[in-house]
């Protein structure tokens, strides 16, 4: 029985042996003792054995039959140690293998340059192997050799590289200008490894490059799409999901190709089955399935017309799915659920919501995350936001504890869902409130992640929309105005967006809410009149307008607040940001100041006359009397509103 | 007899015509056969490829010389499979293993649950030998770490030390696993998967189309009477009862 466990006292010695029986016997021991066993890997990396069996391979001569023999054998160890084990790749670049593989495959011996194509390929498929740069001339005419080759193993390799280095656009089309995609196409015929590997740098090539994809689908008129989506009939079953890829990379690409319905309908129907594949396939087919139909109705329509919905439930029902099937289940479900309300509904009634809820504990932070997501977009329905599906225990408790998960990606998508489910368009939300939700919420808004303070503003800006005064007294309190101001400043200019509108949505509704943008000595007015005027972004603007607006639909002291803002200096001065913004090309903006302009002129205040009189003055009233034609219908009515009001007290 | 008793009377002739089935005769079957044409390069390349997806090495070489049919894969290739394949069925796995290595070094590296099934099967011979010890030394330090990696490889390997709790084998209940055809078993596995690395089909072609052949007939038999073959080593045809 061979020792089991590598033991340092022979092995080295014997693998750097000047005899040559018993060096090529020690490496073939190696080879026979990895091959398959990770454990044995991992061992023979720490005892150092890869450098030994790279200077092995450095020092054979492959122009004789023992020099040939050590190379085969070596190579095979090294493509061993680089497969799938990180460490070995990173043992295996460090020895220096790297390039001598790269030599070999220019040897005359088949024997040797299959041995090396195959050890360079295995290095290739781990993101470690070093970057392959199409830039340079000779790299791709060393690339086209390979792609061009007779030898499965080499053109295998080709595509190998391809499909690791390939990232950028300027890649890609470097790619395709070669001349690429027609070697690549020509091992659509071949083997069924030929066939796989094509298709997947052919994917890799075409990926969001519409550039490329109009070249791939008039290729040979049209003869290699057609090839492709024949394969998506092949039987097996790797080679079934790569072609439905390929295919989704050139619909991805443009709304113009694959237009088909029968097509559509056909890729939903094989990534459904393919679904049912107990292995790797059966994984990725539900990302392919969320690529395919994310941010497309008439797909997802065609998805819940083949039933998509139960069968991703009668999957998730499976008590043994990996981490990775239950990830990308929730994904599709997200992005199938993510524009009808059908698909919600069907979500809803074969209550998936139970099996989401289990998964929001889940022990992989990408399942948390994916049921997250997933219940973002199921909660995007007013229907099930007003019938209080999701503001209950069950599902408010496990979601606000994700709010301190140790993965941000978790706690960014737990935001998201939360953001949804508190626009329940009840008054009442203690639920969040009771269990600590608010505090972690505020907790976030000063976190160091800008994507983590964005949603975390988010959330309480959709908490706070329609609630009750005792709800944003209790915000409030936690976030405190000075935050509130700092947030209206964040460098990021979306975080900068949602803080305005949690203003707005702070400031709106009784007269008493008005009052929360003067605490502090009216920090959070100061600042959000500091952004009125200096803010470049239309978006920021908008808020900022109709946080304004709320407060000019205050008492007399709010609206003079509001005058004070926009006309801080006397009578004269540089053009008001109101004036700037009433004559603005976007009507959303002109809406905003029409409004404003309603509110301040509001005829059962006292103090209206004489702000009209200031109004007139700095030429906002003729600014209105324009408007009342204004081509947006929200522009003109608002602004006759305005109108009818400044009338009222007398045109002079 | 009265016209009501006539009327049904016809009726059930008329139900009675309608239920039997059509009927072919021999001769007109045999003419419908003839017209079907089949080309010998076809026929040959069938056997060639059932030859070659068996491992008749030596056969198919002769065939490939006496028919001029070229085999789809290296014929030296087959002959290395067939080593692999004779090793596992008589229990040499670890030679068996070592060739693999030598004809593809991606297969077990690749094929996880193979690479459990030839080291479980290693682990069974060497309980059949009655080396106990080593058995247990070979499960705790090949199997058992291949066991924590995946859930079922780790329910069959419990099921094969099990082998080790009893005396008598033959009382068993994993019994089973110490049969020929377990070793067989994994030699169809090891066979299969040198074929796919080969990119060839791992099952021949002819047995597909008997099977076929059987169902065709089947679905016919269902809405007509004729002709059938009922023994496919004679391929005779038997006249319907």
């Amino acid at each position: 029985m061979p020792a089991s466990r590598p033991s340092s006292d022979q092995i080295l010695h014997r693998l750097s042996s000047s005899e040559y029986e018993i060096k090529l016997k020690a490496i073939r021991e190696v080879k026979n003792q990895i091959i398959g066993n990770r454990t044995k890997k991992l061992s023979y990396i720490k005892l150092g054995v890869v450098p030994a069996v790279a200077d092995a391979l450095a020092e054979a001569n492959a122009d004789s039959d023992n020099g040939a023999n050590l190379i085969v054998q070596s190579t095979a160890v090294i493509g061993s140690f680089a497969c799938g084990v990180d460490e070995g790749v990173r043992a295996v670049l460090d020895a220096g293998a790297f390039p001598h593989l790269i030599r070999l495959l220019s040897v005359a011996d088949e024997k040797v340059v299959d041995a090396a194509a195959r050890s360079l390929r295995m290095i290739y498929q781990s993101k470690l192997a070093p970057k392959f740069e199409f830039n340079k001339e000779e790299n791709m005419d060393f690339l086209l050799s390979l792609l061009r080759s007779e030898n499965e193993n080499l053109t295998g390799l080709g595509a190998g590289i391809v499909i690791h280095s390939c990232e950028t656009r300027d890649e890609q089309n470097i790619l395709c200008h070669a001349g690429s995609l027609e070697k690549l196409v020509g091992g659509l015929d071949g083997s069924m490894s030929q066939r796989d590997a094509s298709l997947e740098s052919i994917a890799t090539i075409l990926k969001n490059n519409p550039g490329a994809v109009s070249k791939f689908v008039e290729l040979q008129n049209g003869r290699a799409l057609r090839s492709v989506i024949e394969l998506t009939r092949d039987r097996f079953s790797r080679t079934r999901l790569l072609a439905c890829l390929c295919l989704i990379c050139i619909k991805n690409s443009s709304s113009c190709f694959l237009q088909d319905i029968a097509i559509k309908t056909k890729l939903i129907y094989i990534l459904l089955e393919l679904l049912d594949d107990s292995g790797q396939v059966g994984e990725e087919a539900s990302f392919a399935f969320s690529s395919l139909v994310a941010g497309k109705e008439d797909l997802q329509k065609l998805a819940f017309e083949a039933n998509a919905i139960d069968k991703f439930y009668n999957h998730l029902q499976n008590p043994e799915l990996n981490s990775k099937r239950l990830e990308g289940i929730f994904l599709a479900l997200g992005d199938l659920c993510s524009k009808l309300e059908c698909c919600r509904s069907r979500f809803m009634s074969l209550q998936v919501l139970n099996l989401l809820i289990n998964a929001l504990t889940h022990d992989e932070a990408n399942v948390r995350t994916a049921a997250c997501i997933c219940l973002k977009t199921v909660s995007r329905s007013i229907k099930n936001l007003s019938a209080g599906y999701f503001m209950n225990e069950r599902i408010v408790i496990p979601l606000v504890r994700l709010l301190s998960d140790l993965c941000t990606s978790v706690q960014v998508a737990a935001l998201g869902a939360i953001s949804n489910i508190v626009v329940d368009f009840t008054p009442n939300k203690s639920t969040i409130i009771q269990c600590g939700g608010i505090k972690e919420l505020v907790h976030l808004t000063k976190s160091m992640d800008s994507s983590l303070r964005l949603n975390a503003v988010w959330s309480l800006r959709n908490m706070i929309f329609l609630a009750d005064k005792m709800c944003k007294e209790a915000i409030f309190m936690e976030l405190t105005a000075s935050s509130v101001a700092t947030l209206i400043c964040d460098p990021e200019p979306s975080v900068q967006e949602q803080a305005l509108a949690l203003v707005r949505n702070f400031v709106d509704g009784c007269m008493d809410c008005v009052e929360f943008a003067f605490a502090e000595n009216g920090i959070i007015l100061d600042a959000v009149g500091r952004q009125l005027k200096k803010s470049p972004r239309i978006e920021i603007i908008i808020q900022g307008m109709y946080a304004v607006s709320n407060i000019a639909s205050g008492n007399e002291f709010h609206k003079e607040a509001i005058m004070q803002m926009i006309f801080p200096q006397a009578e004269s001065g540089p053009q008001s940001f109101l004036s700037q913004y009433l004559q603005s090309n976007d009507s959303r903006l002109r809406t905003s100041a029409a409004w404003i302009i309603v509110n301040l002129t509001a005829p059962a205040s006292p103090g209206a006359f004489g702000r009209i009189a200031k109004l007139r003055n700095f030429g906002l009233v003729a600014q209105i009397k324009r408007m009342a034609s204004d081509p947006c219908m929200d522009v003109k009515l608002r602004a006759r509103v305005a109108l009818g009001q400044i009338i009222s007290f007398g045109d002079s | 007899m009265s016209l009501f008793w006539i009327v049904v009377r016809q009726l059930a002739e008329i139900e009675a015509m309608a239920a039997s089935k059509k009927v072919i005769p021999r001769e007109v079957w045999e003419r419908k056969l003839n017209n079907v044409k089949i080309r010998k390069e076809d026929m040959n390349k069938l056997v060639m490829n059932f030859l070659v997806t068996e491992g008749f090495v030596e056969a198919a070489e002769k065939f490939c010389k006496e028919s001029g049919t070229e085999p789809d894969i290296d014929l030296a290739t087959i002959t290395d499979r067939m080593a692999v394949k004779k090793a596992v069925q008589s229990g040499n796995v670890e030679d068996a293993i070592e060739k693999v290595n030598d004809l593809n070094p991606e297969i077990l590296d690749t094929n996880p649950q193979l690479f459990f099934h030839l080291q479980q099967q290693r682990l069974i011979e060497l309980i059949r030998n009655g080396k106990v010890e080593e058995a247990l030394e070979f499960a705790q330090e090949e199997l058992a770490p291949r066991g924590e990696e995946n859930q079922s490889f780790l329910e069959e390997l419990e099921r094969t030390v099990a082998l080790l709790a009893f005396e008598d084998i033959s009382n068993c209940p994993v019994g089973e696993l110490l049969d020929i055809s377990q070793r067989l078993k994994t030699a169809s596995e090891v066979n299969a998967a040198i074929l796919t690395s080969q990119s060839h089909e791992k099952d021949p072609k002819l047995p597909s189309l008997l099977k076929m052949l059987i169902w065709a007939q089947n679905q016919l038999a269902e809405k007509a009477s004729f002709p059938r073959i009922n023994d496919i080593t004679t391929a005779a045809l038997e006249d319907p009862v």
